[in-house]
């Protein structure tokens, strides 16, 4: 399958001198926010990025969308390394692949009616207005936004959370993405709800062969849209393959912790211990060999010594751990 | 059951330009001794209001319209304002929605804690700085950090801090409001077995406002479902959550995304609750509820179905029939 969107080797290093003491001995440290991320989506498939806040999810997410510049590697979009285009240049690289944000409710200016908020992104596309119209009524039967005439003239304070993110949703679809990436797109919302958002994201995705990406913490959430999943821990991925057996078998001990704190609506299930310690641990003084090991149950002598790389350990999978 | 807090018909108003909010409109249940009761609904049904009305801090524009909320053998509503600060922080204690709502972010957190537990407690400094240091030690934090500052702390340490701040008097009754919503899965976790650890070892009673069924399932023994200002179901986790009788508590448990259910449609409710500032008469939840029928133009009461297990629904006796259709996407379809 070809991919439509791709990472190759991602590092984003922010600079992080926190101590004045540091900056005039010159000695300047940088946080690896992403540390090395190579992925790749095709046409109709959907990748989920899974992690702890603080992993690099967000960073990621923006290093494609080429919102941020990489310190190294590069993005690859339909082919063509977008990496080095600045300014104008990128402007159709920005139609064709749009963020859907996080929180719904800052997302929409609150001084706009939804019509003028659909409108904006086509500002510049040169359409008649009829044509500019039509790619709004068929965005919002995309997200079943219906009727639209019910929404179009109302300002963002009269929707709630799940119409909002549908409206955001019809947003990012207006200018014909080929590529969609969602940062979080139902943390903010309601559980009720956030099941009609994901079933539209992923009808979307299908009736428009879409690459998309999701971002989230919750595997339960990744499971509902993405056939393929990607695990992110400090910057690097560190275990790759397909959604339902990676949750199923899951190879490294981090995501293994991350399928046990899953919520579940049932009233038996197991309390136990987490699998994992503590919390992410200072960015600037990650530990030497693994950098999960400190908080890995499994962690043996050769996990000090020796950063395992990610590599394959079954057809589609891949995996960051000695003993995967 | 020996309740510690016994709360009936509750109602708490806004007043707003454009009338009245019933933002609370006749809640009624119990939270005994030494239990933790899940308080949970969408966005927008009261659950906040009434946690704050339950604690005395609410905005100016809100006052208490009806009913009585009977805490340790004495009704909160009726109190003076002076008896009920008294209460404050010693009986009964409150988290904030937001973690950082109930940190002050220019003040480091022992000073914080030292605040409340010299100033409020009556404690001497030497005594305060022990039992701060035991606090954080409670709540899984180290005491070295005391001489942190808010924002030096992660978002499930400063749910944490917070916590251990409402434990400094040694309340009876500890309110959270959505204690873990911001929060990701292994923080929510490592929270939520921090909140039922102090509740076995301190026999603590807790109210957990959540909007989340699965917090629900975790971590408490009793739950009331609140629906646009109204308590629609209550009961044992197990009996609310393993067969509901409210349509809306099954729905809440059918649109949360499992694990282990293979692939296929989540079931969303449609719609959102109605605005409180004219509630819809009759069941509330009827312009949404897939099996509304004409009498539910009247309001159903809350009434004791079973043992222990209330809910306000005309239907509520047809719940095993109307459980698996609950459970099909297409039931929802508006
Ligand atoms: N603009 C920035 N400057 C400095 N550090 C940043 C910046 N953006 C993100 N970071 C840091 O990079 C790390 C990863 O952040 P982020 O990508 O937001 O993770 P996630 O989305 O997984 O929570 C965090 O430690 C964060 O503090
Ligand atoms: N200060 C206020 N003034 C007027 N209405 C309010 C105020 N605070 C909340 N409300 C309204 O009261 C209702 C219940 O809100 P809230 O208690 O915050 O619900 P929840 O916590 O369940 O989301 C909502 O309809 C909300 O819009
Ligand atoms: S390499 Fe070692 S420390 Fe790292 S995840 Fe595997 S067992 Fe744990
Ligand atoms: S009373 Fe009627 S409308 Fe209300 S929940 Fe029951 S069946 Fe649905
Ligand atoms: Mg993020
Ligand atoms: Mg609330």
């Amino acid at each position: 399958m070809g991919q439509l969107i791709a990472a190759n080797d991602l590092v984003k290093a922010f600079p992080a001198s926190r101590r004045m003491a540091d900056v005039l001995r010159g000695h300047r440290p940088v946080l690896r926010a992403v540390n090395g991320v190579s992925l790749a989506v095709g046409a109709g498939q959907a990748l989920g990025i899974v992690g702890e806040s603080g992993c690099g999810k967000t960073t990621t997410a923006r290093l494609l969308l080429r919102l941020e510049e990489p310190t190294s590697g590069s993005v690859v979009f339909e082919g063509q390394d977008v990496t080095a285009l600045r300014g104008a240049a990128l402007l159709p690289f920005r139609s064709r692949v749009q963020l859907v944000f996080q929180n719904p409710f800052d997302a929409l200016n609150p001084r706009f009616t939804i019509r003028r908020s659909l409108t904006e992104p086509l500002r510049n596309f040169g359409l008649p207005a009829q044509e500019r119209h039509a790619r709004i009524l068929e965005a919002m039967a995309r997200v079943r936004l219906d009727p639209p005439e019910a929404y179009l003239d109302r300002h963002p304070h009269e929707l709630s959370g799940g119409q909002l993110q549908r409206v955001v949703l019809a947003r990012a679809l207006v200018t014909h993405p080929r590529a969609i990436i969602a940062d979080e797109p139902v943390s903010m919302l309601d559980v009720s709800v956030r099941a009609g958002v994901l079933n539209v994201l992923r009808r979307a995705r299908d009736e428009l062969q879409l690459a998309a990406i999701y971002i989230s913490h919750d595997l339960a959430l990744i499971r509902y849209v993405c056939e393929e999943v990607a695990v992110m821990y400090l910057g690097r991925i560190v275990e790759s393959g397909p959604t339902a057996e990676v949750i199923a078998s899951a190879a490294h001990p981090y995501t293994r912790a991350l399928v046990a704190a899953v919520p579940v609506p049932r009233v038996d299930q197991d309390r136990g211990d987490l699998p994992i310690r503590g919390g992410l641990p200072d960015q600037l003084n990650q530990p030497s060999g693994c950098a999960f090991r400190d908080r890995c149950p499994l962690a043996f002598a050769r996990c000090t010594e020796e950063a395992p790389p990610l590599r394959a350990i079954a057809p589609g999978r891949h995996a960051a751990c000695h003993l995967a | 059951m020996d309740a510690l807090l016994s709360v009936r018909d509750l109602a708490v108003h806004y007043r707003t330009a454009a009338g009245p909010v019933r933002a609370v409109d006749g809640a009624s249940f119990d939270v005994p001794a030494r239990s933790i009761v899940g308080l949970v609904g969408e966005s927008g049904c009261g659950k906040s209001t009434l946690g704050r009305a339950l604690m005395g801090v609410m905005p100016r524009s809100a006052s208490i319209a009806a009913g009585s909320a009977v805490f340790e053998g004495r009704d909160l509503v009726t109190l003076s304002a002076a008896e009920r600060r008294k209460l404050l922080w010693r009986r009964m204690a409150f988290v904030p929605q937001t973690a950082m709502n109930a940190l002050d972010p220019v003040q480091r957190l022992g000073a914080q804690m030292m605040e409340v537990l010299v100033e409020r407690g009556g404690l001497s400094r030497p005594e305060a700085g022990t039992r701060a240091a035991e606090l954080f030690a409670l709540v899984g934090l180290d005491s070295g950090r005391l001489r942190d500052w808010p924002h030096q702390f992660s978002g499930g340490m400063r749910q944490r801090a917070s916590i251990a701040l409402a434990l400094a008097l040694n309340p009876a009754l500890l309110i959270a409001d959505e204690p873990v919503t911001a929060l990701d899965v292994i923080v929510q976790r490592q929270i939520l077995d921090v909140m039922r650890e102090l509740q076995a070892r301190l026999g603590l009673a807790m109210i957990l406002v959540t909007h989340d069924v699965a917090v629900v399932a975790y971590a408490c023994d009793r739950v009331v479902v609140m629906y646009a200002g109204r308590v629609v179901e209550s009961g044992p986790v197990r009996a609310v959550l393993e067969a509901p009788l409210h349509p809306y508590t099954m729905g809440l448990m059918n649109a949360f995304p499992d694990l282990e259910r293979a692939g296929g449609e989540l079931v969303p409710i449609e719609g959102a609750p109605p605005s409180l500032l004219n509630p819809p008469s009759g069941c509330r939840f009827a312009a949404r509820c897939p099996f509304a029928v004409a009498r539910c133009a009247e309001d159903p009461a809350l009434v004791e179905q079973a043992p222990d297990h209330h809910v306000a629904c005309w239907r509520a006796a047809e719940a095993p029939a109307l459980r698996p259709l609950a459970s099909e996407a297409a039931t929802w379809a508006s």
